[in-house]
């Protein structure tokens, strides 16, 4: 009994190591990941709060349709994240796993969004060389592309939690760190969507 | 307090997973040790080629110069001279200074100086060194590009670096391969905090960690948060450059609508002035414990040294308008980016006072370790104090883009670096290699060193301070620096010794490395942090079992010590 009872402790003190090591780590991540964008941020306010008439040079207001699109698709996937990792604490293995593979698939769903409106931006001529307005549209749009496929990377990671093929303290701590970086992609495109495409 | 005790890890056995894809900090360490001296030897060979142009211009580069240089004869063409003085500033700060102080003695000493058996993410540490490769491999590539490599200064200002100023594939491969780099840095970073965070041996509190931990720590943070920014920023050059955004692009007639040159010096100098405090903080953190151990006395006031280094990284962050006075800023910008940057003399005044405090009195033992941390006192001293004139905007306009500036940055950044950084390498060599330098000829590299740079950085600011400016292929077409040719010879002869003494380091450095049979003992420097409580070279598990800290890093001199010490080990009670 001893002997198992010194076991359970390791185990308990191991998870403690990981989980305080990860959390400490994944808000450095986030730091690092902030400063990206609020660079791109100074940027486009920069030329937004100069310039005296917005778009400049005649250009057209992108529409709001697809941007709108997207963001509610990201923010559904916000949504079954957190749901699927509440169902998975809860240990309701079915919903954990539904509501993950809606998550993802609205990631993907997201991609394939994104990449109708550059499409459809080019359709309406509103090149990537058209100017500083289009050089930020396509350019940040792309950049929060690139970091949303890593996201969809990520969340392939968390694949043998869902097929139960790893221990449960391990999975919550996938979720959690990936869960991190997930909404985080998700409170970036809102401000993207406020200050590109709204304001 | 450390969180948790790693386990020991099995020995690696074959070649690949010893030296190659090495999981152990002090590999890793060595590695960026390694890719650091050949990166320097780059770095310094370019600077060899710029000084000789400026002091012989047109003349033939010697011995290797007809092979590099064919259709000009040997000498230094003037498209070529831009590449030179482009390559080397960004070899030297980013694949010289970074990967020897932060990536060499960052993960050499972190995990042995607090007490861990290993950094806390191992896996991450060893990719943030092929990554940092990968990027040297891309930078160097870039030298063998059709046009040549980035030419636009190490700052890479639009439009000079946009394909109207560099229509090349070099400058798209520098700013790739810097991007690359920031990944890899910013890795080490979060590995950097995460550890100083988690793994510090029982009982050691922030104020009991080793004043180099303070710098490299705080180091770690400032990357974190700034490299990100010049990753966004060349990252947005990359785009104008390949496909076609016009982010940094000023129309002809630069009517409303097109990109913002200018936008990239803010975006680049919010990074870059907190870089010029990555690369100096770990030097000050070393000096400042090394002025102790050598000096036999505790460090002076040694927590308000930890604060003011934490003072000058939190300013460091809101100075950077300092480097672009003459972008026609708003004269209020320009005084407040002018009264910050003063406000930092204040923590540096107080810092370095405790350096002379620390050795106020002391016994000092002038090994080579103290000699270059000494001269790092020195010519950090003289490169700070010249930084005011440039601080201050009325003497900024007249200085701004002289040989003063690069005289002023050499002196802060090259030449304390380097500094450091030999006392870095001299000093824990035992306990990286387990074998010493040798002293006496560790002290002729000081001394010839010592002379040589500041008879280079000196000579640069006399010309600068005379009106000649950088980045120019021949500045002596102008009738006022004529008379600055002789100053010009000098500090080119003074380049080329202190250039050949780097010979003697290096025979030093390999000959105790590969072929010197004596061993050092655990504790050659009489000194008492915890890495030297272990033997030489360290194992590689580093702590059999994992230390206790009792009291701080510098206790020295205490009159209590009865057995004929005259310091004591961190793991002791303190008497």
């Amino acid at each position: 009994m001893a002997t198992g009872n010194l076991t359970l402790n390791e185990e308990k003190i191991e998870v403690r190591r990981r989980a305080l090591t990860s959390s400490v780590a994944m808000s450095i991540v986030m730091v690092s990941f902030a400063m990206v964008f609020a660079t791109l941020m100074l940027g486009y306010f920069a030329y937004r709060f100069t310039s005296e008439v917005w778009p400049p040079m005649g250009m057209q207001r992108v529409d709001l349709g697809l941007p709108t699109v997207s963001t509610v698709l990201i923010l559904l996937s916000s949504l079954t994240y957190f749901l699927s990792e509440s169902s998975f604490l809860q240990k309701n293995s079915k919903k954990f796993k539904a509501y993950f593979w809606l998550t993802f698939a609205l990631g993907i769903v997201f991609m394939a969004v994104q990449s109708w409106l550059w499409f459809s931006l080019k359709k309406n001529g509103l090149f990537v060389g058209s100017g500083v307005f289009a050089s930020m549209i396509y350019g940040f749009t792309w950049i929060h592309a690139a970091h949303v496929v890593g996201g969809i990377v990520a969340l392939l990671c968390l694949i043998p939690s869902v097929r139960n093929k790893r221990e449960e303290v391990s999975t919550s701590l996938w979720l959690k760190n990936i869960g991190m970086y997930w909404h985080f992609l998700g409170i970036v495109w809102v401000i993207m969507y406020f200050s590109l495409f709204v304001y | 307090m450390a969180f948790y005790e790693q386990h020991i890890h099995p020995k690696p056995t074959t070649f690949l997973s010893k030296y190659i894809f090495s999981y152990d900090h002090k590999v890793i360490g060595k590695q960026f040790l390694w890719y650091g001296i050949f990166f320097l030897f780059v770095g310094g060979l370019m600077a060899l080629m710029i000084r000789w142009t400026l002091a012989f211009p047109g003349q033939p580069f010697p011995v290797i110069g007809q092979f590099l240089f064919p259709e000009s004869g040997g000498a230094v063409p003037p498209d070529t001279y831009a590449m030179l003085f482009t390559m080397h500033g960004t070899i030297m700060i980013f694949y010289a200074i970074t990967p020897i102080l932060i990536g060499a003695f960052g993960n050499f000493c972190i995990p042995l100086m607090i007490g861990a058996r290993d950094m806390a993410f191992p896996l991450l540490n060893m990719l943030s060194f092929h990554i940092a490769a990968l990027s040297g491999i891309i930078l160097l590539g870039s030298l063998f590009t059709p046009l040549g490599a980035a030419a636009g200064g190490w700052t890479s200002y639009p439009t000079l670096s946009t394909l109207i100023g560099s229509p090349g594939v070099g400058q798209t491969f520098w700013s790739l391969a810097i991007f690359v780099l920031g990944v890899s840095s910013i890795m080490g970073a979060v590995n950097y905090i995460t550890t100083i965070i988690t793994l510090r041996a029982p009982g050691m509190g922030y104020f009991d960690m080793p004043l180099t931990i303070w710098g490299l720590g705080l180091t770690a943070v400032l990357n974190a948060i700034f490299l990100p920014v010049l990753g966004s920023g060349v990252m947005l050059l990359i785009f104008d450059r390949v496909f076609g955004t016009t982010f940094f692009l000023a129309g002809a007639a630069a009517t409303t609508g097109t990109g913002d040159p200018i936008l990239f010096q803010h975006v680049f100098w919010i990074f870059g002035h907190p870089e010029v405090y990555i690369l100096i903080l770990p030097a000050w953190g070393i000096v400042s414990d090394l002025l102790s151990f050598f000096a036999r006395k505790p460090a002076f006031a040694s927590r308000a040294t930890a604060l003011s280094m934490t003072a000058i990284t939190i300013l460091s962050t809101v100075v950077y308008g300092h480097h672009m006075f003459t972008t026609q800023m708003s004269p209020l910008l320009t005084q407040t980016f002018m009264t910050l940057t003063m406000t930092i003399s204040i923590p540096s005044a107080i810092f370095f006072a405790n350096w002379l405090g620390t050795i106020w009195k002391g016994s000092i033992r002038f090994h080579t370790p103290m000699l270059f941390s000494l001269g790092v006192v020195f010519v950090f001293g003289l490169g700070g104090l010249t930084g005011l004139y440039l601080a201050t905007v009325t003497t900024d306009l007249y200085l701004h883009d002289t040989y003063f500036v690069v005289g002023h940055f050499h002196y802060t950044m090259a030449a304390s670096v380097l500094l450091g950084g030999f006392a870095a390498v001299y000093f824990w060599m035992p306990k990286m290699f387990g074998t010493m330098l040798n002293e006496f000829w560790g002290k002729v590299h000081f001394w010839i060193t010592m002379m040589g740079l500041n008879g280079v950085f000196f000579g640069m600011m006399l010309v600068g301070y005379g009106g000649m400016h950088r980045r120019i292929y021949n500045p002596f077409i102008y009738e006022f620096t004529q008379k600055l040719i002789p100053l010009n010879t000098f500090t080119t002869w003074s380049a080329i010794i202190m250039g050949l003494s780097q010979i003697i380091f290096v025979v030093n450095f390999v000959h105790a490395v590969f072929f010197k049979k004596e061993k050092a003992t655990a504790n050659p420097w009489e000194v008492g942090t915890l890495e030297w409580t272990i033997p030489s070279p360290a194992p590689h598990y580093n702590f059999k079992d994992i230390p206790v800290v009792k009291c701080g890093p510098h206790e020295y001199g205490n009159p209590n010590l009865t057995d004929g010490r005259d310091f004591q080990y961190q793991t002791e009670e303190l008497v």
